[in-house]
């Protein structure tokens, strides 16, 4: 198989996980300031985002291991990955559990600001007509169901939060 | 400032990602759906066959080719799956109007075949009318149509030399309506069926089949030759049928071959 698909391939599954983490990111971070929202959920909600973030990271490496199963050798490793050093760059997205990073909110967001870049890039060639319209509809549909997997991730994170604090009370 | 800064960001990535869908969302590079049929085009001629009085050797006047002909029946035998079939000896296209249900001590048709008319272009001149003798009912098992099936179906048995056209051994059809069938070259029939089966009298049925005409052609430059063939169903429940060892619905088939020699 040619290994520009390959990449292509391993490029959609980045896009998958990790595109549509900024609109989430920017639009939770919109109703935080509201009033509305300090007076149902008593907490800054935007907080969830980074652990959010950790957990669809979390998602992407299971697909990864998933995908190397059962072998795991380096050779195997190394003839199966493609673009790696983005797919170390998603697998940074794990930091986020960690406590002093997750308080860095708008880390999360430039972290993610990588895989939508590439939404905008083929948006751009294809108005520049050096790609074709196909290539655009496949990257909107990768990109609707990432704005649902991140949209889900930072709603499980909120129930647990507020589940958590119910119980606690 | 800050919230401003996060507006703007959060307008910048909607009018992206709202600039892809609507982008995407064109059906520039996509097949279109085939074309909706727009109606069947019908290819009919214009031709006319009458009986006249049947003169042989009147090539306007067409005759049924009995020998050629055949009425079909079949039905869902309920022991098995498969269809149990038949068909009826004696049959021919004539009204049996009630004086003339009798028998007939003859071994050809009792009747002439005349009782029709056929209009390519103008179904509602089209009419037939048409009859079969019950007791003629042949499945191949001799055994069975001269025995349970004679009882069966409230009639008599054959007698040789003698067509029974009496009003237990009749079915009977009449057409009401003909029609354009919109769909196909055929046309939509509605016929009564007449029929007493194992009711006290009579029954008549109306009921709706299909007629397809088979266009003239000519035999070896000496004669022409077309056929009609109609299909329809009827519930033999109707007419008081009761064996259980056939389905309600009966399916008749009519396949009439005229020649004009």
């Amino acid at each position: 198989m040619d290994q520009s698909f390959l990449e292509y391939l391993d490029l959609l599954e980045l896009l998958l996980f990790f595109s549509g983490y900024p609109l989430i990111y920017l639009i939770v971070k919109s109703i935080t300031e509201t009033a509305w929202s300090k007076k149902v959920f008593k907490t800054n909600i935007s907080n969830f985002l980074p652990l959010a973030y950790a957990i669809t990271g979390v998602l992407y490496v299971g697909l990864q291991v998933k995908n190397l199963y059962p072998d795991f050798s380096s050779e195997h490793i190394q003839s199966a990955v493609q673009l790696p050093y983005l797919k170390l760059w998603a697998l940074l997205s794990i930091l986020f559990f960690i406590p002093a990073l997750s308080k860095k909110i708008v880390i999360s967001f430039l972290h993610s600001l990588v895989f939508f870049f590439f939404i905008l890039k083929d948006l751009y060639f294809y108005l520049t007509g050096t790609l074709l319209l196909e290539s655009v509809k496949n990257d909107m549909n990768i990109y609707s169901l990432s704005l649902l997997i991140n949209f889900c991730a930072f709603v499980f994170m909120l129930i647990t939060f507020l589940g958590v604090k119910k119980l606690r009370v | 400032m800050k919230q401003l800064k996060n507006k703007l960001q959060l307008l910048f990535v909607v009018l992206i990602s709202g600039f892809g869908y609507i982008v995407s969302c064109t059906h520039d590079n996509s097949f279109p759906p085939p074309q909706a049929p727009s109606g069947f085009v019908p290819t009919r001629g214009t031709n006319i066959h009458t009986p006249g009085s049947m003169t042989a050797g009147n090539i306007n006047e067409w005759k049924l080719d009995k020998v050629h002909s055949s009425a079909l029946w079949s039905t869902s035998y309920v022991a098995a799956s498969g269809l149990l079939t038949g068909r009826f000896n004696q049959f021919g296209m004539h009204d049996v109007t009630t004086p003339k249900m009798l028998n007939y001590v003859t071994n050809g048709q009792p009747l002439l075949d005349s009782s029709w008319a056929f209009y390519e272009a103008d179904p509602t001149k089209t009419y037939f009318n048409g009859y079969v003798q019950i007791n003629t009912s042949n499945t191949g098992e001799p055994g069975r149509d001269a025995g349970c099936n004679v009882a069966g179906m409230g009639t008599t048995p054959i007698v040789a030399g003698t067509q029974n056209l009496t009003v237990t051994n009749l079915a009977k059809i009449q057409t009401t309506k003909v029609e354009y069938d919109l769909l196909s070259n055929d046309y939509i029939v509605t016929l009564n069926l007449t029929w007493q089966g194992k009711l006290a009298a009579p029954l008549t049925t109306s009921i709706v089949g299909k007629l397809k005409y088979v266009p003239k052609a000519n035999v070896n430059g000496t004669y022409d030759v077309f056929g009609l063939q109609l299909k329809f169903q009827f519930n033999c429940r109707d007419y008081g049928i009761t064996s259980t060892s056939i389905a309600d619905k009966i399916d008749i088939e009519c396949n009439m071959n005229f020649h004009n020699k």
